[in-house]
């Protein structure tokens, strides 16, 4: 069985909020005009992980079914003078980088990962594998315009950030574990995800064919 | 992978790659005559713009059709490796790219055509892929741009070192459009010129090429090992490394230190970049002194995403061969004397470390060797 305790949690779940509102809620945990380039995902996954304070040997996770669905709308949108901003933007991890970039942040260890109704169980067991003491796993959406319809882009934002250590330390508060189990099979998409961390709520089931992930609350 | 490389026994049972001269024996082959596969390309396709130069599957046009133009020829790279028992929780796949079907989108948005939107995003693409070749559902998707395939090998070795899985299938693909050309060209490092990695010209460019690869993981089939791994990400600028150089260092060090005493050539990442370049080239040298360092972009052009496991499969091929290509479409003089332009025996050497790097600073790094 892999298992990490949690050790921390944070989660932002913005509604319908616009871009510019968010940028505008969030600024202060950037630094002086760094936000005015940033993705609204860019900004929720930034702002919480930046209460993890990360380091350079924590392994950092990273989960996006979607990515930067905005950029990626206006980088569409730029052709045929194609936007080299908006292409940089768009592309995934951008919006773990974006943060950590503007707090010059190294880190040995960054696995981002895309998916869909495995991301969940595949970002969770790579989080686990980590070797690092620490890991950091974080994820989320931005909401889609144009491309939300034909199934392209989120039409949710939210952002969470957990801090999970290898051991049982003072003030951990939950624990996060993901077992190998026969003839089991089940899904958990992102958003969910983010509903029994922002909500506290427990979990036992599979995630996966073949793997049962455990989330429970200390 | 803390501040030392992470070094494992996992052996590569099986490898293969495809480029436009086909696996990973042709295109050794090419490489080795010197041949290069890039050709001047309309940067936006059937739209035009200025002519870069890109190395596309041959008969596959820049702009995706619906389905993808390339999704037989990669089912025909990993006919070798068909079976019913991947996807399963104990034969799990990794799935790497920085592309993946996002050609579609560019058509969706160019055509208005809703058909091409389902393979557009990574999970839409992966699903296609995954039904085409009747994978189960353990499928993980990794995308951190070119250094993405490295981190499938990452996560399968960890699989099998873990005990969580007996074997591991780590696929990646990347199919140009105009999406990533008209990126890449926008910075302006994609353009006229022809990429010449490693040597030390005026004005620095890459190109672009389509490649795909796999690997299949094993704790006890192949005669050549995944010995180690090295990450480290600089997050320093989106797009460049700091200037010292630093994060190369970062990521080739502990790969060095896993590695002493072992005789080594180094494929770099080398895409024809200058500052780059130069930074990745005075760094292998001083991290693996003597070694001689060869780049293949400049044939096969940034086959991006894929480039870690497609330049894999041709090391790998390279060793089985005993001749490794020199860095083709490079001339003196070169950054540093490590820089071998011509081909070269292999025979004597104990293994190759296989670099790659990518946007934010990114590095990854691992030592292939005789199991």
């Amino acid at each position: 069985m892999l298992e990490r305790y949690i050790q921390a949690v944070r989660t932002d779940a913005p509604g319908n909020e616009e871009p510019a509102a968010t940028r505008e809620r969030l600024k202060s945990r950037f630094a002086p005009g760094a936000v005015r380039r940033m993705t609204q995902l860019g900004m929720l996954v930034g702002a919480a992980l930046g209460e993890m304070d990360p380091g350079e040997e924590d392994t950092l996770v990273y989960a996006s079914q979607f990515g930067e669905s905005r950029a990626l709308e206006g980088y569409l949108e730029s052709f045929p003078g194609a936007s080299p901003t908006l292409f940089q933007t768009s592309i995934h991890p951008s919006g773990a980088q974006q943060g950590l970039i503007g707090r010059q942040r190294s880190v040995r260890e960054f696995f981002p990962l895309a998916g869909g109704a495995q991301l969940v169980s595949c970002t969770v067991q790579a989080a686990l594998l980590a070797a690092s003491e620490r890991v950091l796993l974080c994820g989320g959406e931005e909401r889609g315009t144009w491309l939300v319809a034909p199934g392209a882009a989120s039409d949710l934002a939210f952002a969470f950030a957990l801090a999970l250590n290898r051991t049982r330390q003072s003030g951990a508060v939950g624990r996060l574990a993901l077992e190998p189990v026969a003839d089991a099979a089940g899904a958990l998409a992102l958003a969910e995800w983010f509903d029994l961390l922002h909500n506290r709520r427990a979990f036992a089931g599979a995630v996966a064919p073949g793997w049962r992930l455990t989330l429970e609350w200390l | 992978m803390a501040s030392s490389a992470e070094t494992s026994a996992v052996r590569l049972a099986s490898c293969d790659c495809l480029t436009p001269f086909g696996n990973a024996a042709a295109t050794l082959s090419a490489l080795l005559r010197g041949e290069r596969a890039l050709q001047p390309v309309p940067v936006l396709g059937l739209e035009g713009g200025d002519a870069v130069p890109m190395a596309l599957l041959p008969g596959r046009a820049l702009d995706e059709t619906n389905p993808p133009a390339w999704l037989h020829s990669l089912q025909t790279l990993l006919a070798p490796v068909a079976g019913p028992q991947w996807g399963t929780s104990r034969r799990p796949v990794c799935v790497t790219s920085s592309n993946f079907g996002v050609g579609s989108l560019y058509e969706l948005r160019r055509t208005g055509e809703t058909g091409h939107a389902a393979q557009g995003t990574p999970h839409g693409s992966v699903a296609l892929v995954r039904r085409t070749l009747g994978w189960g559902e353990n499928v993980a998707i990794f995308s951190h741009a070119c250094v993405s395939a490295h981190l499938g090998l990452v996560h399968a070795t960890r699989l099998l070192a873990a005990g969580a899985a007996d074997e591991a299938l780590v696929v990646s693909y990347d199919f140009l459009s105009p999406f990533v050309a008209g990126g890449f060209h926008a910075l302006k490092i994609l353009n006229a010129d022809f990429p010449a990695p490693y040597q030390d010209r005026a004005t620095g460019s890459i190109g672009l090429g389509d490649g795909a690869g796999y690997a299949v993981l094993s704790r006890d089939r192949g005669g050549l090992a995944l010995a180690a791994h090295s990450l480290h990400n600089e997050m320093y600028h989106f797009t460049a490394n700091r200037p010292d150089g630093a994060g190369f260092a970062a990521a080739l060090g502990p790969l060095a230190a896993a590695a002493a005493g072992r005789r080594l050539w180094v494929k770099g990442h080398g895409t024809g970049t200058l500052e780059a370049g130069r930074l990745e080239a005075a760094a292998i040298a001083r991290a693996f002194p003597g070694a001689p360092l060869v780049g293949w972009k400049g044939s096969l052009g940034h086959t991006l995403g894929s480039c870690g496991l497609v330049e894999l499969a041709v090391a790998a091929a390279a060793i089985g061969a005993g001749r490794t290509p020199g860095t083709v479409g490079s001339a003196p003089p070169a950054f540093t004397d490590s820089v071998a332009l011509a081909p070269f025996d292999n025979a004597a050497f104990d293994g190759v470390v296989c670099a790659s790097n990518a946007f934010g600073g990114a590095h990854a790094a691992l030592l292939l060797s005789h199991a």
